[in-house]
């Protein structure tokens, strides 16, 4: 990158870093609002719905994921273009087949089960907080279609370089947020 | 959506119909006659930081007068006992109170200091724009459009009524399951968008875009205030965004959040304030740093102890944060959680008073000058400080359960907000409008617009603390001959309508400048200025610093002005933000507002196809980036 593309870059990496603060923030108050409403008084309790075998699936497909974009990270470094579809193509199946497989859990849970939005607050928190994670997730598809064609016309260079490094910080990110759900919604009532 | 039809609705609205036509229509005529269209259109494409500010100003002084008139309309019904003034009692009366604070909160204190940093924030670091020209445009349009969403809602005879807190179970649809409350969720979740973008692109702007050699100890103080300020929005907005979205589910998908049974009301009341005090830190401190600057430039004084200024910024910041639930003493979180939220709100008082004495000392031995900002400051300092010492008053738990809820409260904040926010706000106005406009207003009709505001304000809330003492309760239209609050009340409505005739002085201030052919200089005040903005021509051009000066202290220019010290030109400037001209951000603001329409009235088709629409932009973002083209000039040729 040039001296000047560097300087651009870095501002849009900090407002890019402070927008991921708020919206650590956000996911923040919805992990509190799940802890206080979690176990429920009345309804479905959390040991009766959640299957330990979904999670692990489910994480399987996305916690890779973050691994798989390191390889396109270090296709950017070392200018192999190989490198950075293989990773892309390879985040993109990971976390669509994670989607997948959250709409699937979701399904069974209102459709087959009556587990539904409004039967108490433990459901409700659940839903809201880890549906605002899979509309992430399906965000970020997006975003990496747009990645991807950007990629098939345009050299590895500054401008690249740039949109791909800021929806890395992105992904991560979801990641992140997927590993708490994980340990704050699901661990305690699965184990 | 029930369409409102005359005979249907209450008569105010019917005659706001017919003053928003005719205003309408003669707004039409004027930019037609005057041959304004290309201007507008030019406003409506800029992403310019002096531009964008002005228009929040602007903005801001419009509603400061649709609040206004809601405050004009509640003193009027509270007049005299058992008054029945129009529509306004009972319900009707809930819609005016709520829209009252509501729009005075968050689309006129709010937009009125952010307008403020956004003219003159970059401009006293030595910074060409704001990091990120597009997304301030866009943070612009979504103020506006919150705004706009909420004020749409008195027009279809649906005005929010639940307080500007909303509290629950009363926001929640068992208790007012029409579509009001939902336009106060989808007005502040808009503008609330919009203040996080601002708050982002002012940390990037003052971490990454200060002149060289302007080190974080040689701001300003108003950057200083701004960048505490937008640290404290990041932390709290975030926090109210997800209480209506909570709420929301409340209200359309049969969630119990907030209802009894299953939910806690108290929870909604949690995460109010968890939002809602650092609010109101949010509104007060960059009136501090408007004042330091301001007393500093017409005291020809170095602002006195400068680190104990920003320390007791960054203490109230974080005091600011533990502090919420004196909001809540009387809800009866017990004993050990009072006396905690208890002491650490008495602590605000000592950073606060630190400042006080810290603006003291700066007039003191100082060369006062009596400009209209500098007496908007100096009538702000005994106002605030007698809010603050209401405010140690209510801190003391046990003793609110005697003020709370009362008048009391009402004048406490009306004194640290009015005499505090609003007064930073005009303050702020009259000493950089040479820099929004090129002209100065008016000193003689600016003091006018203070002592009438100032004599006004004190009449107004002055005695409404012994209303509230003699136990007159906020929120009630009327009260009775022998309740003893009679008089406080008249004296009350009084002082209200001196403040509204101060504000047509303001307005006949901006009408009389608008015509006079005065330019002002580049240092417009006295040829004192002692920061970077006064150094640039008034109004500031597009591109104010070719060159960027190197900055060795505070007060750069001053020291420069007096010989003390020069200030050298800086080498190798660092890259300028890279801005362009777009109606992008006014459309797709504009799509938000049609989904969030739709959310109000639940038409779930034109929810998703403007949903997807909204998604389509940032399609047409990425696609037409203005950064591009940088991109490829410089390292992609």
């Amino acid at each position: 990158m040039t001296a000047v593309t560097q300087e651009l870059f870095k501002d849009k990496r900090m407002g890019f870093f402070l927008y991921l603060g708020v919206e650590a923030v956000m996911f923040l108050t919805l992990f509190a609002t799940y802890i206080i409403f979690t176990p429920p008084d009345t309804g479905a309790r959390p040991e009766e719905v959640f299957k330990a075998k979904e999670v692990l699936k489910t994480s399987a497909a996305l916690l890779p994921s973050s691994l798989t974009l390191l390889l396109a990270e270090r296709g950017l470094v070392k200018g192999k273009r190989s490198w950075v579809w293989g990773g892309l193509v390879l985040t993109f199946l990971l976390g669509s087949t994670f989607l997948a497989l959250e709409i699937n859990e979701f399904y069974r849970y209102a459709a087959h089960e009556g587990y539904v939005l409004s039967m108490n607050n433990y459901l409700a928190s659940f839903y809201v907080l880890v549906g605002l994670h899979a509309s992430h997730v399906a965000f970020g598809l997006m975003w990496m279609v747009i990645l991807m064609f950007r990629l098939s016309f345009s050299k590895l260079r500054d401008y690249f370089i740039e949109k791909h490094k800021i929806f890395n910080y992105y992904w991560h990110f979801v990641d992140i947020i997927w590993v708490l759900i994980v340990l704050i919604v699901y661990l305690p009532y699965i184990i | 959506m029930n369409l409102p039809v005359i005979g249907k609705v209450p008569s105010d609205v019917v005659v706001a119909w017919m003053v928003m036509l005719i205003l309408g229509a003669l707004t039409i005529i004027f930019l037609s006659k005057k041959k304004k269209w290309s201007l507008l259109w030019e406003y409506m494409r800029t992403t310019h930081h002096r531009k964008i500010g002005t228009m929040y100003i602007m903005a801001a002084i419009l509603f400061f007068f649709r609040g206004g008139m809601d405050a004009l309309l509640i003193r009027t019904q509270l007049a005299v006992p058992q008054n029945d003034f129009w529509v306004y009692q009972g319900d009707k009366y809930n819609e005016l109170f709520t829209f009252h604070g509501t729009v005075m909160i968050f689309f006129v204190a709010m937009p009125l200091l952010i307008g403020l940093m956004n003219v003159a924030i970059p401009l006293q670091i030595g910074a060409n724009d704001l990091a990120f020209p597009y997304l301030n445009a866009v943070s612009f349009w979504l103020f506006f459009a919150g705004a706009m969403i909420f004020n749409m809602s008195f027009f279809f005879n649906a005005a929010p009524n639940a307080g500007w807190t909303a509290y629950a179970p009363l926001s929640t649809d068992a208790y007012t399951a029409q579509v009001n409350n939902n336009y106060y969720i989808f007005g502040l979740q808009v503008s609330g968008m919009g203040t996080i973008l601002t708050a982002i692109n002012m940390i990037v702007t003052i971490f990454r875009l200060r002149a060289p050699g302007m080190k974080m100890t040689r701001m300003p103080l108003f950057p200083w205030s701004t960048l505490v300020t937008s640290v404290l929005i990041l932390v709290a907005f975030p926090v109210l965004t997800i209480a209506l979205t909570l709420l929301m589910f409340d209200r359309y998908y049969g969630t119990h959040f907030f209802m009894s049974e299953m939910g806690d009301p108290v929870y909604w009341q949690h995460l109010f304030w968890i939002f809602g005090h650092p609010e109101v830190y949010i509104l007060i401190i960059p009136a501090f740093g408007i004042f330091s600057d301001i007393i500093s430039h017409f005291s020809r004084q170095k602002v006195y102890g400068y680190k104990s200024m920003v320390g007791a910024i960054v203490l109230i910041a974080m005091l600011g944060f533990m502090v919420w639930a004196h909001h809540m003493f009387t809800v009866g979180l017990g004993a050990f959680a009072n006396t905690f939220f208890a002491i650490t709100t008495m602590m605000i008082a000592v950073p606060t008073g630190i400042k006080v004495f810290n603006w003291l000392f700066t007039m003191r031995h100082g060369a006062i000058r009596m400009t209209t900002p500098m007496l908007f400051s100096l009538g702000f300092i005994p106002t605030f400080v007698m809010g603050g010492v209401t405010g140690v008053m209510l801190a003391v738990a046990a003793a609110d359960y005697q003020y709370h809820d009362t008048y009391f409260v009402v004048a406490h904040f009306h004194y640290t907000m009015v005499g505090g926010t609003v007064l930073g706000a005009f303050a702020g106005i009259y000493y950089w409008f040479p820099k929004m406009t090129g002209k100065k207003l008016d000193d003689s009709l600016g003091k006018w617009h203070f002592w009438l505001f100032a004599t006004g304000f004190h009449l107004t809330f002055l005695p409404q603390h012994f209303a509230g003492l003699n136990g007159m309760p906020r929120r009630v239209y009327t009260y009775l001959p022998e309740d003893g609050v009679a008089i406080y009340n008249g004296v009350s409505t009084a002082g209200a309508f001196l403040m509204g005739i101060s504000m047509l002085f303001l307005l006949y201030n901006l009408y009389k400048t608008a015509k006079s052919k005065e330019k002002a200089a580049a240092d417009a005040w006295l040829g004192d200025g002692r920061t970077l903005e006064w150094t640039v021509a008034s109004p500031a051009p597009e591109h104010p610093f070719e060159q960027v000066p190197y900055v060795k202290s505070v007060d750069p220019f001053w020291f420069h002005k007096r010989r003390i010290q020069n200030m050298p030109m800086g080498a190798n400037p660092r890259p300028s933000p890279v801005s362009v001209k777009t109606i992008q951000p006014l459309l797709f603001v504009l799509t938000i507002s049609m989904m969030s329409i739709a959310f109000i009235y639940h038409w779930i088709w034109v929810e998703i196809i403007f949903g997807l629409l909204v998604l389509m932009f940032f399609l047409l973002r990425t696609l037409t980036d203005e950064r591009e083209s940088v991109y490829r000039k410089e390292g992609e040729a």
